[in-house]
């Protein structure tokens, strides 16, 4: 926001707004963080704990929605200020569904198998990370308003999905080597997998933020 | 408890001040009370003529008339012997100064009363008819009881044989009091009874008519041009400042402006109502300009943008629009222009409207008084008939004001037009 | 936009200023206003763009100390050109105001006095009709179709707008302006102005200024937004209201100055 409204209350209300997503945002980032580290602990007893963020990452949500409406319908916005509500109306979303996708990882906690390789969940944990990463830049790239470092999320997004692949493609072959391992590789699969689609959610939150700020989508 | 005090002391200003107010339209309706009061208590006596009844045989021996048809012979036959003797039958007298005073009860226009009563009743030739024939001004005056008769004879217009014939004549019901035609119908007299201001005004009416024929396609045409038309330079600002001036200009200034110009130079006949309206007109004009201007600017200028944008001229808005929105302020204006003008005096003065006319004006060509006038010359008459005329006028100025000032109100109200 | 090469240019301004005696109101306005389109002019209060409009009719001539320098082309002729008759010109060119100012006469002659000055109806027979079809395209004629002989001035706001409006095509001009149409209107009777406006571009190029911006972006195909005397933005309506290029103007149309 270049300069302040003349109408205080507007400012405030926008702010309010500002607030409200970055606090999910950070809820998320947590969230996420959990529940990689309930499945590589194997920490069954985090999940409960996980369960309830997430339903106060929804209730952020619904409340977000809210309070976009009573922007909407109170001050007509245009330019910038809609696109504003618009975009946070969006990546609203997008924090919720990552919110879920990360809940849904952690339900499937199975103990690991003693064959395991470690370098798996190595480069599993490593992709939790990499998405991790993503979505503090993502956060960083809406407190801070910045094109450049949305694109460059936007980009970084390849090599989740590359990660993503190779680890898939390696959970595979960990599952084709014995056949006991059928749940705990198919529920590791829906892991990698959940990541991926976060990561893409990210990107969209991205692409939104640089809607925002230049009124259009960034060029594929 | 400060604030308690000074609220109270604020509502007792506000009391003090509506009482101030109170008292001041009190005195004010006081005065013009005082006024009406005296007016009408002085001038209602004139609107009633005092008669005395007389018993006449119309014999065509006496009269000379041998053909009631002849025009001539009727014209001319001898009324006045035929009233006179038998109007000094009706009391006895002595010798010559009591036959003097009776028939000196009698105004002098008995003679005519009489001719114009036959004129109309021929067919009453040889017949005893009862005739209203006017009282003389003593006579009537004393009726009126406005003649204390319990002072001395010498210092009573009416004898002492006068006042016995009055009690005789109103013992025997010869006297009547009739509603005075002759007020508004006759020109002035030198005899109160016979004195009316129909003269006066139809002078006041023909001065008007000039006036407003002349000032009101003036003042118009002036207002409209200065204020639609003409450029805001210093040339039209000492214009404005000039009319205002004119308005506050002393009317007898106008007067000897008659008098040099009209009278001197153009040599138009004097003591007229063309003359007279001429120079009441020069009066009017600033006072019709200035109200004329404030209600061309009363209009609202989305009217004039409307007009202007439809793509009329500057003429077609000025005209079509502009003026006959202003026009319901402008005739109030006019018609309070010309209430002062009927209200002047000063100028017809000098221009010679101050004649003495018995005679009807039939043009605005014809030498005439006007009302103004007419109080003017009467109230210098000594005679007690021409105070109550006098107030007469007044009041008949009096009610020609209110009905103008009336009708600049109607005219404000009806011709109106709201806009919002 | 799609539309793009099928406009075509009915009002071009080109370098206009106005003085108000020493007093610059407008600085090198160069616009272009399409045919049959509705162009919306916003700004804040004194910024010109009433200022503008009037010049597009020369309305500012009534005003002694305004001069004028520049051109407005309207198809193609400089209106300033020293021999043009503003009468034709405002005939061409209606204009209607922020107070709806009906003439103090009936809803009939208030019609029937553009057509008469300029005579366009031959008769009687014409003139009804020029009545009855300008009623019916203001969307006023079934409301007062039983009372053309009342006076106008007794319709409500919004119906003496729409008389007015009734009034300006009366003489069918080509390019209507309209100066704050809905300003003194009530919410239904502005709803319905605009309707009005909508229906009207068909036939009309319009030119409105409007200090309500979400009217301007309901009605207008294109916006242009004026700041001190300057036109600082013009487009279409859509991208200026989502997007606008300067941050002036988004500063002005998001409230945050005025």
């Amino acid at each position: 926001m270049s300069d302040e409204h003349i109408v205080k209350s507007y400012d405030e209300e926008l702010q309010h707004l500002n607030d409200s997503l970055v606090q999910m945002g950070s809820l998320t980032e947590k969230l996420l963080y959990d529940s990689m580290n309930a499945i590589t602990t194997v920490d069954k007893d985090a999940v409960s704990k996980i369960v309830e963020s997430d339903a106060k990452i929804n209730k952020f949500r619904s409340s977000i929605d809210q309070h976009i409406m009573t922007i909407l319908v109170k001050r007509s916005p245009v330019a910038i200020d809609l696109r504003y509500a618009i975009s946070t109306l969006k990546i609203s979303q997008d924090l919720e569904r990552i919110g879920d996708l990360a809940k849904g990882n952690a339900k499937k906690i199975l103990p690991l198998p003693d064959d395991l390789p470690p370098e798996m969940l190595k480069r599993i944990e490593s992709l939790g990370e990499m998405v991790q990463k993503q979505l503090k830049s993502t956060l960083d790239c809406f407190i801070e308003k910045s094109v450049q470092k949305s694109l460059d999320t936007i980009k970084s997004d390849e090599q989740v999905n590359d990660l993503a692949t190779a680890s898939i493609k390696e959970v595979l072959e960990f599952l084709s080597k014995d056949k006991k391992n059928l749940d705990f590789a198919t529920n590791l699969l829906f892991v990698c997998k959940n990541l991926e689609r976060a990561g893409d959610h990210l990107s969209r939150i991205c692409q939104n933020v640089h809607y925002l700020i230049e009124g259009d989508y960034p060029q594929k | 408890m400060n604030k308690e005090l000074r609220r109270k002391k604020r509502y007792q200003a506000e009391k003090r001040f509506q009482l101030y107010g109170i008292i001041a339209i009190s005195l004010a309706l006081f005065f013009v009370g005082l006024l009406v009061f005296k007016v009408f208590s002085d001038g209602t006596s004139a609107f009633s003529r005092t008669m005395i009844k007389l018993d006449v045989t119309f014999d065509a021996n006496k009269l000379g008339i041998t053909n009631v048809n002849d025009k001539d012979e009727v014209d001319n036959a001898d009324y006045y012997t035929l009233i006179y003797e038998e109007f000094i039958k009706s009391y006895p007298f002595s010798n010559r100064e009591e036959e003097k005073q009776i028939i000196k009860l009698l105004s002098p226009d008995y003679e005519f009363e009489a001719k114009n009563y036959f004129l109309k009743n021929k067919d009453q030739l040889n017949k005893t008819v009862t005739l209203l024939l006017t009282a003389s001004d003593d006579f009537d005056q004393l009726h009126k009881g406005n003649f204390p008769r319990d002072i001395p004879e010498d210092r009573r217009r009416l004898s002492n044989y006068q006042l016995k014939i009055y009690d005789q004549f109103l013992k025997d019901g010869k006297v009547e009091k009739i509603f005075n035609n002759y007020l508004f119908s006759k020109g002035d007299s030198r005899d109160p009874e016979l004195a009316g201001f129909g003269g006066a005004i139809l002078g006041s009416l023909f001065t008007i008519l000039i006036c407003l024929l002349i000032s009101f396609p003036i003042a118009l045409a002036a207002a409209v041009y200065l204020e639609e038309f003409a450029p805001k330079n210093k040339l039209t600002d000492l214009i404005e400042i000039n009319i205002n001036n004119l308005a506050a200009v002393p009317s007898i200034v106008f007067g000897l402006l008659g008098l040099g110009i009209l009278l001197n130079v153009f040599e138009l006949p004097r003591s007229t109502p063309l003359v007279g309206g001429i120079a009441l007109s020069l009066m009017t004009l600033p006072r019709i300009i200035i109200p004329a201007r404030a209600s061309l600017k009363a209009v609202p200028p989305s009217i004039r943008e409307g007009a202007l944008a439809m793509g009329a001229s500057k003429v077609q808005t000025v005209f079509h629009h502009v003026v006959p929105l202003a026009m319901p302020g402008t005739l109030s204006g006019t018609i309070i222009g010309l209430a002062q003008a009927l209200g002047e005096t000063a100028p017809l003065l000098l221009i010679g409207m101050v004649a003495f006319v018995v005679e009807l004006p039939g043009s605005p060509m014809d030498p005439s008084a006007s009302l103004p006038v007419q109080v003017y010359l009467w109230s210098e008459s000594a005679e007690r008939g021409f105070v109550e005329k006098t107030s007469a006028t007044i009041m008949m100025l009096l009610g020609f004001l209110i009905v103008m000032n009336s009708l600049a109100v109607y005219a404000r109200q009806k011709f109106e037009k709201k806009w919002n | 936009m799609e539309l793009e090469n099928k406009r075509e240019s009915k009002v071009i301004s080109k370098n206009i200023d106005v003085f108000y005696g020493d007093k610059q109101a407008l600085f090198g306005i160069d616009l272009e206003i399409y045919k049959n389109e509705v162009t919306a002019l916003i700004g804040p209060s004194g910024c010109g763009k009433s200022t503008f409009l009037r010049c597009i009719n020369r309305m500012n001539d009534v005003i002694d100390i305004c001069k004028i320098t520049g051109e407005i082309e309207i198809d193609n002729f400089n209106i300033y050109k020293p021999d043009v008759d503003v009468v034709r010109l405002r005939e061409k060119v209606g204009m209607v105001f922020q107070k709806p100012n009906p003439f103090p006469k009936s809803i009939y002659d208030n019609i029937a006095y553009g057509p008469s000055i300029h005579g366009i109806a031959k008769d009687k027979n014409e003139m009804d009709h020029i009545v009855e079809t300008s009623l019916q395209k203001a969307a006023l004629w079934n409301e007062v179709k039983d009372r053309l002989h009342e006076p106008g001035t007794g319709l409500s706001g919004g119906q003496q707008q729409r008389l007015c409006i009734a009034r300006a095509i009366s003489i069918n001009p080509e390019i209507i302006l309209m100066d704050e149409p809905c300003s003194a209107l009530d919410p239904i009777a502005t709803a319905k102005i605009e309707e009005l406006i909508d229906s009207l571009k068909r036939s009309f190029t319009i030119v409105i200024v409007t200090h309500s911006m979400s009217q301007a972006a309901r009605v207008s195909q294109r916006t242009g937004f004026f700041h001190l005397g300057k036109l600082i933005e013009m487009g279409e309506t859509e991208k200026i209201f989502k997007n606008p290029n300067n941050t002036m103007t988004q500063d002005y149309i998001t409230g945050r100055f005025g």
